[in-house]
Formats: structure tokens, sequence, C-alpha cells
């Protein structure tokens, strides 16, 4: 075994694992309808391509992605569309799951831009919480070079067990995901973290390791504390690399994948499945049958949990995710999605309400058991008092709301909540700050866009100008005489015009990445702002060429 | 958010874990028990009627603040940190003080210190020790009247704690502390012959060497549950005693041994109880050890060149003026920060 190393903090919840994965693996009943959210992945919402009443088949693409940062959406029963809006489709089953697949392939034979697209129009996107497009994090390879694909299986939340029933019954498949994403990404080692609590999983992917290839495979157990399943602390643990603060783990040539993620991306590209559905752990002392189940997408919360009986008297509150890091569902009528790893039914003796908050008195256990070593007294202190330079000085950024100070905290003071808040309250300001740079970025649109229309107008005139005078030798001459000059120019401009749409698409790539929740409009205006002045740039090359083609064309005969 | 809480949930795999804010204080008042039955045992009943006066003054003062204050009365004080502060009060004044001086000093530390800085966590310096130098300060005669180690109850005890008992009986009373003693040790005298001399009465040195280990044994029982780090009391006795050792290697004759400055006084009450209240001390790992270091210089210094023969309060409240200094000094490099970009502020 590989040696390990240590990230600092951390805390030991009691782990309630048992309870859901002692059942095997089942399949949720088909749902009648499901509710497809246009946004069930980071970044932009998908633009609906169905209209109201037409029939869709499981996997027909119902939401195409919009912007970079985005994945297209699928139906995930056949039958009909029985709503449409900004925000959701509605499809009413009609029991057949008749399937609509793409052509599978076969990824040691197909070039790497295929499978990537395959990726792209399979709706891939992270299953592990952040729902980031799979694709676009696996063209990293652009930017970095990337030597190792870590599979993040520590699961270390409280209750969750879809990863480990994931591992338990599917360990070739996901060796064989993670072997495609190494490929696709250029890393030649791939590392599976886990936590030493899933003997089963570990046993399963044992046997599986030695017939994955060509990556090298290592299984590296990790002793049980959280958040060994964080991104960050993960790689520490096992490459004994730091991710840099306000970094991606790619900075230090590592790609991280939840093995739900790789299992989902395979189906994608073996079997041209796109992602319809997903195993969700279901636990909670408030159900009847907890376990494993998979669940299609936009199955409605509330039917799934009483189809497995659940004891509405009992209930308490429904957790999605897990305790440390999830959030209670206000309403139980919304449906799962692409990022629903869990749903805990939870009663009141299992989850009781936190204690009246009493002041804090700095006693430092929220210091200590800190992954990112921060002072989280102090945080609180200058988040009560909206202190925000001292909270950027204190690194509030750096926080990655494992939750484990809330945990600890004597006083029962809401710390995660309080950092969230503050958080938000922070990046509010800058957006306000970035607004004026925002209108600049739509002025400057606005402007390439009319630079576009005005040269599409110009290539018109002149191809009528050279239609309705194929003789006349004055056109000709005129334009003779001036393209030399602008064919360079314009092979200039349109260089630099790739170069901005190139660093646009980065930054906003980056930008998504480190904070998946946050909408990115300016800058994706700023890679639309780009993208049209490569157009125009592109337009006004072609019709220079054309014009500088013409002539001598006509000359010659 | 976290909706799991470590005092909430009993299957937890690890119980090395604090536990909540109220009964970690009721936690710090049970290990005061062995020092405060330690004085009781030699220097009489009056070191509980202390306690208990400081004790109930403090919780009406601080019900009366709240209630000017129009914030909840009840949780404030179950929390019981009033408690706590009128227990260390107690302790640190003389045995049988008259009750108006034990109200003073609570007065200064609950509703000066204390309340009117915005009551538990929001106060700067430590309650009790505020309370102890303005009364240090206010009324040196009676602070310094530490009666020789007596029979539990003694027949002017009512008197005393009613303050009726004329200042010449007083006076016959009243011993000397060994720090007392040995600073206003003859010039001429070294420390050696001052000792042979046998200045103070019988068995003081006994009493309160017994009683420093008390506070330790106490301050044992606070490290075991985890209700206070190691790093400042650590920090504050490894200071002590380096620089009370160099002073004593420079002359003998003058300077006390480290091992007198750690066990009489109230080094080891200090370091344990006092210096690592967690509001007023520093809060990162750093900073608790310079916090705690800075602690035990002071009393050494004050003790050997000052002109008080003890000096935790002083030590204390001075480093408590460092605090937001050393905070903003010592925030530790987060995870994914390079090494040559520290947490110091820019």
């Amino acid at each position: 075994m590989a040696r390990l190393f240590d990230f600092p903090g951390g805390v030991y919840p009691p782990e309630r694992k048992a309870r859901s994965a002692q059942s095997p693996l089942r399949r949720a009943p088909l749902p009648a309808q499901v509710v497809l959210p246009l946004r069930q992945h980071s970044g932009r919402p998908a633009t609906p391509c169905v209209s109201l009443g037409d029939n869709v088949h499981t996997g027909s693409l119902i939401a195409k992605r919009d912007g970079l940062i985005s994945a297209d959406v699928h139906a995930t029963v056949s039958g009909t569309v029985s709503h449409v809006d900004g925000d959701t489709i509605v499809i009413g089953s009609d029991g057949q799951d008749t399937r609509q697949n793409l052509p599978p392939l076969d990824w040691r034979a197909t070039d790497a831009s295929v499978l990537l697209t395959r990726l792209d129009e399979s709706g891939v996107v992270g299953l592990g919480g952040a729902g980031f497009p799979t694709h676009i994090k696996a063209r990293v390879i652009e930017r970095h070079a990337i030597d190792t694909l870590v599979i993040n299986a520590a699961e270390c939340e409280p209750y969750i067990t879809a990863d480990d029933l994931t591992l338990r019954c599917y360990p070739s498949e996901v060796l064989e995901g993670a072997q495609l994403i190494a490929s696709l990404c250029g890393a030649q080692q791939i590392v599976i973290g886990i936590e030493d609590n899933k003997p089963e999983a570990i046993a399963a992917l044992k046997r599986a390791i030695s017939q994955s290839q060509p990556a090298s495979v290592t299984l590296t157990i990790i002793p049980t504390r959280y958040p060994s399943g964080s991104e960050r602390q993960l790689i520490k643990k096992l490459l004994n690399r730091t991710v840099p603060s306000q970094g991606l783990p790619a900075d230090v040539g590592v790609l991280c994948h939840n093995p739900g993620t790789l299992l989902a991306a395979l189906y994608a590209v073996r079997d041209g499945q796109p992602l319809i559905e997903r195993i969700v752990t279901l636990s909670g002392e408030a159900i009847a049958q907890p376990g494993n189940y998979w669940v299609r997408l936009g199955t409605s919360i509330e039917t799934l949990l009483e189809q497995l009986g659940l004891d509405n008297a009992r209930l308490s509150c429904v957790i999605k995710g897990g305790p440390m890091m999830g959030t209670a569902l206000e309403t139980l009528n919304t449906p799962i999605t692409k990022t629903t790893n869990c749903l805990i039914a939870a009663t009141h003796e299992e989850l009781p309400p936190v204690p009246m908050e009493s002041p804090c008195i700095r006693c430092g256990a929220c210091e200590s058991v800190c992954p990112a070593q921060l002072l989280p007294q102090q945080l609180h202190w200058y988040a009560r008092a909206q202190e925000d330079d001292k909270l950027e000085r204190y690194h509030l950024f750096d926080c990655i709301e494992c939750g484990a100070c809330s945990y600890v905290c004597p006083s029962h003071i809401p710390l995660v909540g309080d950092y969230r808040e503050s958080k938000s309250r922070l990046r509010h300001n800058k957006i306000e700050a970035a607004k004026a740079e925002h209108a600049k970025h739509r002025f400057e649109f606005r402007q390439a866009r009319l630079a576009r229309e005005e040269a599409e107008k110009q290539a018109r005139r002149q191809a009528r100008l050279a239609h309705n005078k194929p003789t006349d030798g004055n056109a000709s001459n005129e334009s003779n005489s001036a393209p030399p000059v602008d064919l360079r120019s314009l092979r200039i401009a349109q260089t630099a015009a790739k170069a901005a749409v190139r660093k646009a698409e980065k930054i906003l790539a980056r930008a998504a990445q480190q904070e998946p929740q946050q909408s990115h409009e300016d800058l994706e205006t700023l890679l639309a702002t780009a993208q049209e002045n490569l157009k125009a740039a592109d337009l006004q090359l072609a019709q220079a060429r054309e014009s500088a083609k013409a002539p001598t064309a006509e000359d010659t005969p | 958010m976290s909706m799991f809480h470590a005092s909430q949930v009993d299957d937890a795999s690890s119980p090395l874990m604090a536990p909540p804010t109220a009964s970690l204080m009721r936690w710090v008042v049970i290990a005061t028990l062995p020092g405060v039955m330690a004085m009781t045992y030699y220097f009489g009943l009056g070191v509980l009627s202390n306690i208990a006066l400081a004790a109930i003054m403090g919780v009406l003062l601080e019900a009366g603040m709240l209630r000017l204050r129009s914030r909840p009365i009840a949780p404030a004080l179950t929390d019981t940190s009033t408690l706590l502060t009128g227990v260390l009060l107690g302790a640190s004044l003389p045995p049988a003080s008259p009750w108006w001086l034990i109200g003073v000093g609570m007065l200064a530390a609950v509703v000066v210190a204390k309340q009117l800085y915005g009551g538990l966590g929001h106060n700067p310096f430590n309650p009790a020790m505020v309370g102890y130098a303005l009364l240090l300060v206010s009324f040196p005669t009676y602070m310094t009247l530490w009666a020789p180690p007596q029979p539990l109850l003694n027949d002017t005890l009512w008197a005393q704690i009613l303050g009726t008992l004329p200042t010449f009986q007083l006076d016959a009373l009243s011993g000397a502390t060994p720090l007392d003693a040995f600073k206003h040790k003859p010039e001429e005298l070294s420390a050696q012959q001052f000792w042979s001399s046998n200045p103070l009465p019988e068995q003081t040195l006994t009493a309160w060497y017994t009683i420093s280990l008390a506070w330790l044994s106490g301050g044992a029982l606070l490290l075991i549950k985890r209700i206070i780090s190691w790093h400042i009391p650590v920090a504050l006795l490894g200071s002590l005693v380096a620089l009370a050792a160099l002073f004593y290697l420079g002359d003998s004759g003058r300077f006390a041994s480290p091992v007198f400055h750690l066990l009489t006084g109230a080094t080891l009450f200090g370091a344990f109880f006092i210096a690592t209240d967690p509001v007023s001390a520093a809060t990162s790992q750093r900073g608790k050890l310079l916090y705690g270091a800075g602690i035990g210089v002071l009393i050494i210094v004050i003790r050997n060149l000052g002109g008080y023969p003890d000096a935790v309060a002083f030590a204390v409240l001075l480093m408590n003026l460092c605090v937001p200094l050393l905070d903003l000094y010592t925030v530790p490099r987060p995870t994914g920060h390079s090494k040559d970009a520290p947490g110091v502020p820019r």
C-alpha cells in the first residue's frame, strides 16, 4: 500500500452507514412523471429543444447546453412532454420506457475529440455534488499537464453509501470509466482513495484492478476521518500535493472524479446511454426500506420516499446530501437531479435540533478541527460584525464549508451558515463592483456584432457589384490595390481574436470549476464577445481572400 | 450546513471532544475544588466565605446588568461563567476578606470588565483579574493581610467578614505570604541567611506548596478533559522557570529559586485557571504559546524587579492587552497558501 500523508484537522462523526449499505443495490420503480430542471449542473441552465405535446423516448435530448459551462438534459422516461418553461420540463411516462441511445463506441479505438463530444452530448456531469460538466473537466489537458487521475471513493460523509455500492456492484466498469477519462486527459496513473470502512468495495476493487489497463491503478486505503473525501484533503492524503489556494487540482497535475461519474461516462461511451439515472442512497430511521437505488432523474422525492415506506408520523426532516454538508429540504415536492447523491428521512431522535446558540468563548475547538487551517472563531467574529476586509484577510474563501467547526462548537454556533452568508455577501459586493466592467463587455459585444454585420453587408455589396459588373476592370483594380496590406493585418487580427476566445474560455472554465454554484454572467458575455470578434475577423479575412483571389481568376481567362 | 452536532450524537466514534460551553464552565468550577479544599484546610473557612460571597454577588450583579441591557437572563446565568469568576476572585483574595471588599471586586469584574464590554465572549480582559488588580491598587492594606495557617474556624471570622474588626487587631492576625516575606527581606541578608532565620510562621511554606500542587491537580483534570489546551500552561510555566533560573544563576543571594517561584504565590493557579480563560487569551496555537510565554516572563520580571511580591494578575492583564496584536500576527497559513506568503496581514 502506498504511503499515506496527512491533512490537518478533521472530526469523527458517527458513520451510520450500515443502514443503507447492508441491502443490495435495487432499482426504484419507473416514475409516472418526471420533472427535469434545466439546471442540474454548475453553470447556465440548458435551453429546451422540445415543445409541449412532443413524444420523447428515454434518452432523447430535450434541452441543449447553453454556453461553455452547461450540460445537455435528456428525457429519463419515454412519453409526452406535458410542460415546458424556463426552469423545468415535465414528461408524462407512457410506461414503455422505449430507448433512444446514441451509437455505442469503443473508446480504445475512437478519437479523443469524438469521445469528448460524446461526453458532452450525453449530459455527463460530476455526480459527487458539484455537477461540473465532465467533458469540460476532461478538456483541462489543453491547459494543464495531468499525470494522475484520482478516484474519490472516500465518501466520508455519514449515511451516504452510494459510492460504496457503486464500487461493490460495478468495480470493473468504474475502472474502465477511469481508464477512459485517464486516456482523455493523459494521466499515466490512477489512484483510488477509499476509506477503510468499506471492506466489501475494497475487496471488489482488488479483484478488478489486475485486469485494468493501460494506466497503472493503485488502491490506497485511508483511515476514516471526515472530511477526507474533500478533493483538496484527499489529494494531500494520497499524493502529498497541496492544491494552491484559489487553485484547482489540475494545478498540481491531478484530476479528481467520483466513481459514479466514471460509471456514467463509461455508459455514455460504451453503450451510448446518456445520463438518465443515478444511484441514490435513501436512508434515515423514517423509511422502512433504506438502501441504494437506481433512480431516474426527475423522479419526485416525495413519491420515491413513499414507495419505500416513509413513516410520516416519525419524520422530522428530509436532508438532501449528507448530514454534515447537506441541506434540509423545505418541500418534498422536488425532483431527484444529477447531483442528488443521498436523501435522509430523519426522525427527531436521530437528528435532534441543535440547541440554542451561546456566545463564542474562543475556546479554539473549531480551530483544531479545521482541515483548511483557518481560524473559524475569528472568522465568526468578523462575519457577525460584517468586517469584510478582515474576512478576506483571514482567508474566508479558503473555507471548504465542511462543517467540522459547526460540529464541534461547544456554543452550538452555526459557523458554516455564517460563512456561507458572508461569502455570498462578499461575492455580491464584487459583482456590484464588476457591473461597470460587465456593461463595458456588453458594449464591446455590441460593437463586435455591429462590426461583423457591417462586414457581412460589405461582403454582400461586393458580391453584388462583382455580379453586376463581372468585366469591369475598375472594380477589380480597386479591390486589387488594397488586399495585400489588408490580408496580413486581418490575419493578425484573426489570430488575436482566436487567442482572446481561448483566454475567455480558460477564465470561464476556471471560475466555473472553482465556484460551481455561482453564475458567471459577465464571463459568459466576455466569451461571447470574443467569439463575435472572431467571427467578424474570420468573415473579413475570408472576404478579403475572396476578393484577392477573384481578380486573378478573372484575369487568367 | 451541519445538521450534526457533537454534543447531540451519542454514537460518535471519538469521545475526546470538549463538552458544551455551559458544562465546560462547570468543569472548570469542579476543577477548582482541589485547590479550594487545600486552601480551606490551611487557611480556614474564610476561604469558603470569600468564594460564596463573590459567587452570590457576581450572579446578582450579572442578573441586574442583563436586566438593564434587556438581555435574556436565564441562559447567561446557566452558563456558569459568572460563578466561575466568583470562585476565581474569591480564591485570590486573602481569606475572610470583608464583604464590601469582595463586592467592589465583583463589581469591577462583572459590571465593568464583563458586562460593559458586551457580556460573555466579548471581554478583552480577564474579569476576575480586573477585580483583583483594582482591589490590590485601591486597598493594599486589606489585600496583603494573609493570615498564617490556622484552624478551620476562628473566633474573629464573622467580625472579619462583616468588616467590623479594628485594624490593629487585623494586623495582629495577619502574617505574610512567602513571596511577600522574601520581597521585604532585609537588603543585607542573602537568601540563604534569610531562609535559615525562619522568617515565616510555622507550616506556611508547606501550606503554599500543598495548595500549589492541588491547583496543579485541578489543572491536570482540565487538560485530561480537553477543556484547556496545553499551549498556555506549558509556555507560561516554561518561560517562568527558565527566566527565574537565569536570575537565580546570576545572583542566587538576591533572587529566589525557580522552584520557589513555581510553587508559591499564584503561579500554578494562574497558569491553569486564569491565563487559560479562552475569551481573553490569544486564539491561534502559535498565539497561545506567545501569550503564555509573555505572562511567564512578566511574572518573573515584576516579582524580581518590580514593586509587587506576586504579579499574576498584572502579567495576565498586560498580556490581555497584547492579544489583538498577537492574533493579528499569528494567523496560521491556511492549506494551499505558499510558504513565502504567510498569514501575516497585508
